[in-house]
């Protein structure tokens, strides 16, 4: 974690705390562990496409594609598996492949190609919508009732911490986020990565294989995205081809941008995706927990994240205003002008 | 007292005006919710509603069997009831609504009085993943061969079906998304320049449908058949524009919801019918009954405001 995202991952804990509070305190039924098991759960799955976001967005990329990948990936495993007849490894195999090739695509046509991260993700977003529909011509997919140990996957609920059961998905977020935090901060190719996102002559200058550091990043983000597809799938267990995942891409980037990354690169930080897609899951949960006319969901949810974004900058300048006096009076009184 | 709905539609308030005025009549609260019409969002819905713990639910089940996870769970701490479309392998304790398939003959047989001569028929619809639609283009279509009830056919969506005077040259569905229904609507014209009879089965179908007929110069040329009671519907219906449509009378699926969850949670089983369905009567509407029909329906919204 930079220090210039440090105070934004600050202020995002404190605005979820914030509103899990408010709502706590107008229904007490907010912290029961059902309803702490749901937010976990809806946190863990889109928290996952978050991550993905946050990879493309530190390059200082965007992917829109991720809500159709995660359509398409939720569309193709239930139907390998009970229309095709695939063995489980392999159809899992072939979808987190596929999204895996899919970010690839994206990563040669934005680097070798030299199109606009926008333009190639939102044809992503167009296609990959349309090969899904395809696939099963728009008919309803579900995995029956016989592949109830695949679904423990994402329905299943191992252990159980103070009362609140854990699902693996939980388990699949803390390992894919602790993966992800240590790559970023600990190893040559985060830093690279930042370093591209700050300013990619300079990375390119100084050496960095910025065009497989670019793709890389891609592939990454659509893993993460048919992962998310995955356990999305085997969670609700009825996938719509045609809404399965639409919008998914634009609450993984408000997460990933609530969290602390910059929309210009270069800055970002795991745990501040987490937390700002918790945010973003708790808003839902409380407009109904509230009793919140459904036809306000999304002024609401909108308002909160302006709030957010307007908290965050202030924050961030108070911290600056301190760091910036404190040094001051470590650093010899500057010289005065004549 | 909670009613799920399936998306964010005008017929939907519709049925929330019957839930409020049944709720208003019994002294009970109840809050209408409102999906996005998408899978997912409706279960974390109700799952946060069973959390909040309401008294009852009554939803409109966005997929026939794929939900039962949760609505079990629902059904196992209280009264749940589905509408409108049904979830049959489900703990619900009844289902309320029309009898789509028999709505869909109806319809069918609007489109016979319209076009008595026979003719190009192409079917307009939001989409076929529920039951209830899929129920609603067969019985069309089924009626149109004069073909024998039989709610389990299915025609594929590519398929033609032709028989008798009539040929259905195609289902266009939109994914209940409007501009694209407009678009369908508009490009099938371009098509199909001798088409006879244009069916619109989601609630905006038949709206989009007239503005295709219009743009084309083909007003009162090329015949409209809807369903539900969109205001542009009834009002084209009024000006002769459109031919009728088929009312499945949202409002009584509100009332109905509310009056059978609250009997339900005053331990009063006697509402539920054996074979657990309650059968909504459809209704169709032409010239000769539209104005008594709005007049109705108007009094009924404003019975909610």
């Amino acid at each position: 974690m930079s220090s210039t995202t440090t105070p934004k991952v600050i202020a995002i804990i404190l605005l979820l705390i914030a509103i899990s509070a408010f709502t706590g305190m107008a229904n007490d039924r907010f912290f029961a562990p059902a309803n702490l098991e749901n937010l976990l759960q809806r946190t863990s799955l889109f928290g996952l496409l978050g991550i993905g976001a946050a990879f493309v967005i530190i390059t200082g990329g965007i992917d829109l594609s991720i809500g159709s990948v995660v359509g398409l990936s939720a569309t193709a495993l239930p139907w390998m598996l009970t229309e095709v007849g695939l063995p489980i490894p392999v159809a899992l195999l072939i979808v987190l492949a596929g999204s895996a090739l899919i970010g690839l695509i994206h990563g040669l046509l934005i680097t070798r190609f030299s199109l606009q991260p926008f333009v190639v993700t939102l044809c992503g977003l167009l296609i990959y919508r349309g090969l899904g529909r395809q696939l099963v011509l728009d008919q309803t997919q579900s995995f029956g009732q016989e592949f109830d140990g695949l679904r423990t996957l994402s329905i299943g609920r191992p252990f159980a911490i103070a009362g609140v059961q854990i699902s693996t998905p939980s388990l699949i977020l803390l390992g894919v986020a602790l993966l992800s935090g240590l790559v970023l901060s600990r190893t040559v190719y985060g830093r690279a990565l930042f370093a591209l996102g700050r300013n990619p002559e300079a990375a390119r200058f100084a050496g960095l294989p910025v065009k497989r550091l670019t793709a890389a990043a891609y592939v990454g983000c659509s893993t993460l995205a048919g992962l998310g597809g995955v356990l999305f799938a085997l969670d609700i267990n009825s996938i719509q081809p045609v809404s399965m995942g639409s919008f998914y891409e634009l609450y993984a980037i408000a997460a990933a941008v609530l969290g602390g990354c910059s929309l210009r690169g270069g800055e970002g930080s795991i745990l501040g995706v987490v937390v700002g897609a918790a945010v973003m899951r708790v808003l839902y949960n409380s407009i109904v927990l509230l009793g919140i006319p459904s036809q306000l969901e999304f002024a609401i949810v909108g308002g909160v994240l302006l709030i957010g974004a307007l908290f965050d900058e202030a924050f961030r300048r108070f911290v600056d205003a301190r760091r910036l006096s404190r040094s001051r009076r470590a650093a010899p009184p500057a010289p005065s002008a004549p | 007292m909670a009613v799920v709905s399936n998306c964010v539609d005008p017929f939907w308030n519709v049925c929330a005006a019957g839930a409020r005025a049944k709720a208003d009549e019994l002294g009970i609260e109840v809050e209408v919710v409102f999906p996005d019409g998408s899978a997912q969002d409706q279960k974390q819905k109700l799952e946060d509603l069973r959390i909040r713990g309401v008294d009852g639910i009554a939803v409109s089940a966005l997929d026939a069997s794929g939900l039962n996870d949760v609505l079990n769970a629902i059904a196992a701490e209280m009264p749940l009831i589905t509408q409108d479309s049904d979830a049959p392998g489900s703990d619900r304790v009844c289902f309320i609504g029309v009898d789509n398939y028999a709505a869909g003959r109806v319809v069918g047989k609007l489109v016979k009085e319209a076009c008595p001569d026979g003719g190009k028929v192409a079917i307009f619809i939001g989409r076929l993943e529920q039951q209830n639609s899929r129920d609603r283009r067969q019985g069309v279509i089924d009626e149109l061969l004069d073909r024998d009830f039989d709610s389990s056919r299915f025609d594929e969506v590519g398929s033609v079906p032709k028989g008798g005077k009539y040929e259905v040259i195609g289902t266009l569905v939109d994914n209940s998304d409007q501009s694209q229904a407009k678009a369908s609507a508009e490009d099938t014209l371009t098509a199909h320049p001798d088409l006879a009879c244009m069916v619109g089965l989601f609630a905006y179908n038949p709206p989009n449908c007239l503005e295709a007929a219009r743009s084309a110069g083909k007003l009162g040329e090329v015949k409209i058949v809807g369903f539900d009671e969109d205001d542009v519907t009834l009002e084209g219906i009024e000006a002769g524009t459109i031919y009728a449509t088929v009312s499945q009378n949202p409002y009584e699926y509100g009332s109905e919801s509310v009056r059978v969850l609250n009997a339900l949670c005053d331990g009063d089983k006697s509402v539920i019918p054996a074979g657990g369905v309650i059968t909504v009567p459809s209704e169709a509407v032409r010239k000769d009954n539209v104005v008594a029909f709005r007049k109705a329906l108007e009094e009924r919204r404003q019975g909610d405001q």
